[in-house]
């Protein structure tokens, strides 16, 4: 239970710490530690495809795209902003986390209990028969990739 | 023949119309050819629709009882034969009398888009698809007047459409009380007293179908007009189409929609409204100087014929003022056809120019001069037919006053006709207008078909009173009560039309009187009664439009905007501009700073928004 | 075969690249807009008769074994079909123009057919899982799209909307995850029928709330809105067009819709927060709009704050609401994109999307003037247009429920609307002819045709709005209407 809490007080804590770091570097590191917390999280919580997946894409292919990307571009120039605008997404953030906390308490009570899961079968079931049509789905995100990629590194004859 | 062929009357002039618009000039010959082969093909089915009697389409539209619904039946079938007649006439004429105009083309389009709507009015049998196609008359109005191309044609057209559009705004007024009182759209179904609403409702509808008619006071665009616009076009609205359905939509209220009691309140609005007209018109029309101003004027007095003979409530004057109605269609575009031919020689309608022409266009001569005594009631034309039939009618309605004004028309109608065709035709042959041939075919056969038929109804009134007429009153009289029009049509030796005689013997002396006091002068015959001591004045205010409802309006409203500038608006203005711009732009710019792109910020948002969201569904779902 | 929705553009846009380095423009400006026409007439003509006897389900096999492709199609989504088949179908043709300058025509309608084949998918989808994954498979299509152009402001913009799009779905997914932990199925029919046994108020009001953050985001409702101003207008203009005039109604409107009304029911609760949220982004956006200098700008915040009067539409829950919304989605989807097409047009002549330095265009470009004075009088809603009648039956709508100050703040949002398209017509179109544009010429011919197309739907739907609202809105809204119940029963397998 201490432990399960401390990964998510971690997960939590690690993921706004990547968008509220200025330094990319930081950032990116903040981000791969988050994935690393969330994949433990799923090995422990038997879902060991869920966490190799998390683990292998995001605090590994993800983090090693933006800290390549990071290394070569250079720093670009720092947007001033007011302190103001600095406050405002913390503050919300904090006050979020309370009123959460809060309405949880509440609602853990209220909650039925979860039926056990309906459809039950080892994962290469469930992917293949089971859900047939997101794979259709899965096709055409991973040509929306390629596509995107390729549109988006195409050579320009002439600027717009 | 399937309820769908009554679209065509409605679609072949619109689909010929945009045609037109597209055409180049230099397929004229094409266009020509089309335009006449269009009217004909409507003036064939004119006939056989007439002779089908009746045919009902019905779509179902928007509900509510608001459907596409045209009926054919008696009534708007000799409405329809003779908007296609005239259409065919207006377009030979227009062929050559417009050849070289600038703006040719649109003025083809325009007519046939007129057809077309004025088809679709006369045979809808549901007051929307009416007014869909009422209000479309009031665009190719504009146009028609505004292809006159005189720099105040514009004017002329906003005014036009200005007065039409307000008499159109009072008919769907009335329309809208008619149906809340009726429950229904449909017109053939609706039939209600004349009482408490519905008179309002009746006389609200009244203004729309006489200023389509142009009766007094919705008339003062019509001379105007008749200057600024081209005469083809004055023959063919003025003259003929709007009188058709105006005095087409007043039978139908006064008839059908609402039974109409003779001698009641509303008869009697009636029969005055008809006799102010006669008489105030024709006066205006004695002491113009213009061809075509005249014309347009007496135009105006001859629907206070019409509207006087439906007044009346008595089937022998609805009959008559029905009658009129073709009639006066007849020989006025017969008359505004040969002021156009008059036109299209010597190049001037001004009366004091002309003179002596009917040596050089006797054909136009004779035309115009038969119109001319079929206008006054000459026995034995088509006029002297109707108007006794409204003379008989006023008569037996008990007011007199009425068929003495009526009386008092015929006087100065006559008096100014003479003046007109003496200026013209007739007497010296002036030096001011060099010498000149009869007009081109295509302009001289419709005035002369259109005197034959003068001729034609009223000798053998029987034709069009059987034909077209009676009909149109069957089911509208006790039964029993003569409905024989025919028989003493043509009587002279009755009272009524020995006193029409002697009103025709009174304006010859009149004229002779004024032509022989201005030394010989025919244009100026009329000074006399123009330099009465009191009636001079009148002319004069008239002259200077101070009896003008629209023109008196508009100087009232430059006034009252002027006031409302300084006293409403300036004060609102500045409440706008420094308290309502100012907090808007000060709103706007607290939005816009707030959208700086901070990419938390956004997030900031989507978290407080869900708080808030979850919040208030668990509070309203409790 | 529904199915062919999906497949049919993703096949050709799998093969549209390689085909793509034989022929530059030719074979993928036919292949593109024939996809989309076909698509468009099946629709148009085979999917009524598909539906007349109730929803059709669709259970597909392959090779004899029964697959698990479950699709199903009912009155509202062949209505959402035929609206994205039709815009789409105006956006193709106007990019056989646009897009010459961009290159790589071939990819980019590579990747606005996936759009099309992702948001087809969920229509068509009878499950969450599959509404989430297609919702992404398009959205991934449209990052990529908006940053096409690839200078500065579309790169910023893509990634900003891309960001805020994670978001959207991360909360869909939350919602998803709680929902099927509740029921223990993620079919619609399925979770419709367990959600009524269980009688869970509170978790079904957290899911409602987690599902109107990501449904909300995705169709721009304020405040979840804020990518939407600056995604829309660096996007190229028939993008644009496709983004306003589609993406946010079907990933938002549509997915919401579907799963508010016929899976978890609409209770007054959530009524009221649709109506709120609706009124809201009505007036605001409408604020924002006048304010804007730049003419894509103000369509895009324009376009927040339609979806503002279709959401208050469907929020109403009585069918006449409900069939103003829908009604409202399609007369948006066809004037939105109209507008978008002509700022492109506008874009191309010009060089410049801000307003202050246009003016006097009509006499230069009369066509693109007029459609686009159509689709502006249409969306502020001037009769005969299209648009009238949609509010018109919004407003009686309030007004018949019992909602007058709704009603008002509809009708107060109409007039704010027609003044800032005023202020874009008189601006960009009428007035003097600034000097600098004397010799734009009119758009090339596909990019007019496709504006006259959409603006001639936009006066024909506004004529024949009677037979519109019969033969298409009507069953869409009686879907809806029946609730839970159109779903339970009839979508069960």
């Amino acid at each position: 239970m201490i432990v399960q809490t401390a990964l998510l007080v971690g997960l939590v804590l690690f993921s706004v710490l990547a968008i509220v770091l200025r330094d990319l570097l930081k950032s990116a590191i903040s981000l791969a530690v988050a994935s690393l917390l969330l994949g433990i999280i799923f090995f422990r919580m038997n879902a060991p495809y869920a966490g190799v997946f998390e683990i292998s894409v995001v605090a590994g292919l993800i983090t090693v795209l933006f800290i390549l990307t990071i290394a070569l571009t250079g720093a670009g120039d720092e947007v001033r902003e007011s302190r103001l605008v600095n406050w405002v997404f913390p503050l919300v953030f904090v006050a979020f986390i309370v009123i959460d906390a809060l309405v949880m308490k509440g609602l853990l009570g209220k909650i039925p209990a979860l039926a056990s899961g309906g459809e039950t079968g080892s994962f290469g079931d469930v992917l293949w028969k089971g859900r047939t049509f997101d794979l259709v789905g899965q096709i055409a995100v991973i040509l929306a990739g390629v596509f995107s990629v390729l549109a988006l590194f195409r050579k320009r004859d002439k600027h717009d | 023949m399937t309820p769908k062929m009554l679209l065509l009357p409605i679609l072949l002039p619109a689909v010929l119309a945009v045609l037109f618009l597209v055409l180049p000039r230099t397929l004229r010959l094409v266009r020509d050819a089309l335009a006449l082969a269009g009217a004909a093909v409507l003036l064939y089915y004119g006939f056989v629709f007439f002779s089908l009697k009746t045919l009902e389409l019905s779509v179902p539209w928007l509900g509510l009882g608001i459907d596409f619904e045209l009926r054919l039946y008696h009534f708007s079938s000799f409405i329809l034969l003779a908007l296609a007649g005239f259409l065919i006439l207006i377009i030979l004429y227009a062929t050559v009398k417009m050849k070289d105009a600038p703006r040719a083309g649109e003025f083809f389009a325009y007519v046939f888009l007129t057809a077309a709507f004025a088809n679709g009015a006369a045979l809808a049998n549901n007051f929307v698809p009416l007014v869909f196609f009422w209000e479309g008359l009031l665009v190719t109005l504009y146009g028609l007047i505004t292809i006159g191309g005189r720099p105040t044609s514009g004017r002329t057209a906003v005014k036009a459409l200005l007065i039409s559009g307000f008499c159109d705004f009072s008919m769907i007024l009335g329309i809208g009380l008619l149906w809340t009182i009726s429950g229904t759209l449909t017109m053939s179904e609706i039939s209600v007293e004349p009482t408490g609403i519905a008179a309002v409702a009746f006389v609200l509808m009244m203004v729309g179908a006489a200023g389509k008619a142009g009766a007094m006071p919705f008339h003062t665009w019509i001379p105007d007009a008749a200057v600024d616009a081209p005469v083809t076009f004055m023959a063919f609205l003025p003259a003929a189409f709007e009188k058709l359905l105006g005095i087409y939509l007043l039978a139908r209220i006064s008839l059908d929609f609402f039974k109409l009691k003779p001698g009641s309140g509303l008869a009697i609005l009636l029969m005055i409204v008809g006799a102010v007209t006669i008489v105030l018109a024709v006066l205006m029309a004695l002491v113009q100087k213009d061809l075509k101003r005249l014309l347009s004027y007496h135009a105006v007095s001859q629907v206070g014929y019409m509207i006087l003979g439906i007044g009346t409530a008595v089937p022998f004057g609805i009959a008559g003022g029905i009658f009129h109605m073709i009639n006066h269609a007849m020989y006025k575009s017969g008359l505004f056809l040969s002021a156009g031919s008059v036109e299209h020689r010597t190049g001037t309608t001004e009366l004091k120019k002309l003179g002596g022409l009917r040596k050089e266009m006797p054909l136009t001569a004779f035309g115009f001069t038969v119109c001319a005594l079929a206008i006054s009631g000459v026995w034995p034309l088509n006029g002297f037919v109707s108007k006794e039939m409204v003379f008989h009618g006023a008569l037996e309605t008990g007011y007199t006053v009425f068929a003495v004004a009526a009386w008092i028309g015929a006087i100065f109608t006559f008096a100014s006709f003479l003046k007109a065709g003496h200026s013209v035709f007739f007497g010296d042959r002036t030096r001011e207008v060099p010498a000149v041939k009869e007009s081109p075919p295509g302009i001289v056969i419709p005035i002369l078909a259109l005197a034959a038929l003068c001729i034609l109804f009223g000798v053998y009134n029987k034709l069009p009173l059987t034909l077209l007429i009676q009909p149109i009153l069957e089911g509208h009289v006790e039964a029993g009560a003569p409905l024989d029009f025919t028989s003493h049509a043509l009587d002279i030796f009755n009272p009524v039309a020995l006193i029409s005689i002697g009103c025709l013997v009174l304006a010859f002396l009149l004229h002779r009187h004024g032509f022989l006091k201005s030394g010989r002068k025919p244009f100026l015959a009329s000074e006399p009664v123009h330099n009465l001591p009191v009636v001079h004045k009148l002319y004069d205010l008239a002259e200077r439009r101070v009896f003008d409802p629209y023109e008196q309006g508009v100087k009232v409203l430059q006034g009252l905007s002027a006031v409302l500038f300084k006293a409403v608006d300036r004060p609102i203005d500045f409440i706008f501009e420094k308290v309502v711009t100012v907090t808007g732009e000060k709103f706007t710019g607290i939005l816009k700073k707030a959208h700086n792109g901070h990419y938390a910020n956004y997030l900031a948002w989507c978290l407080a928004g869900l708080v808030i969201i979850a919040g208030v569904i668990s509070l309203l779902a409790k | 075969m529904i199915i062919l929705f999906v497949v049919l553009p993703l096949v050709v846009a799998g093969i549209l690249p390689l085909l793509g380095k034989v022929s530059r423009r030719v074979v993928p400006d036919l292949l593109a807009n024939a996809t989309l026409l076909f698509l468009f007439v099946y629709a148009a003509v085979a999917g009524r008769p598909l539906i007349a006897g109730g929803p059709v389900l669709q259970q597909l096999s392959w090779l004899g074994e029964a697959v698990n492709i479950r699709l199903a199609l009912d009155g509202f989504s062949l209505f959402m079909l035929l609206a994205v088949s039709l815009v789409g179908l105006a956006v193709c043709l106007f990019s056989v123009d646009y897009m010459e300058r961009y290159g790589a025509k071939a990819n980019y309608y590579a990747l606005l057919l996936i759009m099309i084949a992702g948001m087809n998918g969920l229509i068509l989808a009878t499950d969450l899982f599959a509404v989430y994954l297609f919702l992404e498979v398009a959205a991934v299509a449209s990052y990529a799209l908006v940053a096409f152009g690839l200078g500065h402001d579309e790169l910023e913009a893509a990634f900003k909307y891309l960001m805020l799009s994670v978001v959207a779905s991360a909360f869909i997914l939350a919602s998803i995850a709680v929902v099927f932990g509740m029921t223990g199925s993620l079919d619609f029919a399925a979770v419709a029928s367990a959600l009524k046994e269980l009688n869970a108020g509170a978790v079904v009001g957290v899911a409602s709330a987690f599902f109107l953050v990501g449904f909300g985001l995705k169709a721009a409702l304020i405040p979840f809105h804020a990518w939407l101003p600056d995604a829309h207008p660096s996007a190229p203009a028939p993008i644009s067009a496709v983004l306003s005039g589609l993406l946010i109604k079907v990933s938002g409107v549509y997915a919401m819709t579907r799963i508010f009304l016929n899976v978890f029911g609409l209770t007054p609760a959530l009524s009221m927060v649709l109506m709120s949220l609706g009124a809201l982004s009505m007036v605001v956006a409408a604020f924002l709009a006048l304010g804007q200098k730049d003419m894509k700008r103000m369509l895009a915040y324009s376009s927040i704050s339609q979806v503002g009067y279709i959401v208050l539409g469907i929020g109403i829950g009585t069918p006449l609401g409900i069939a103003g919304g829908l009604f409202h989605l399609f007369n948006h989807a066809l004037a939105k994109g109209l507008l978008f097409l002509t700022s492109g047009s506008v874009q191309q002549a010009t060089g410049t999307r801000n307003l202050d330095e246009m003016g006097g265009l009509a006499k230069r470009m009369p066509v693109t003037a007029a459609t686009n004075l159509v689709g502006a009088l249409s969306i502020a809603g001037v009769p005969p247009l299209n648009g009238f009648w949609s509010k018109l039956i919004i407003i009686i709508a309030l007004i018949q429920a019992g909602h007058p100050v709704f009603a008002l703040i509809a009708v107060l949002a109409s007039v704010l609307t027609l003044w800032y398209y005023l202020l874009m017509q008189r601006k960009a179109f009428f007035g003097k002819l600034n000097e600098k544009w004397a010799a734009v010429k009119e758009a090339p011919f596909w990019m007019t045709a496709a504006t006259v197309l959409l603006a001639l739907l936009c006066v024909g739907i506004g004529i024949l709005f009677s037979s519109t609202v019969t033969t298409w809105i009507q069953p869409a809204a009686d879907v809806l209407a029946d609730g839970v119940h159109a779903v339970i029963g009839s979508w069960g397998f």
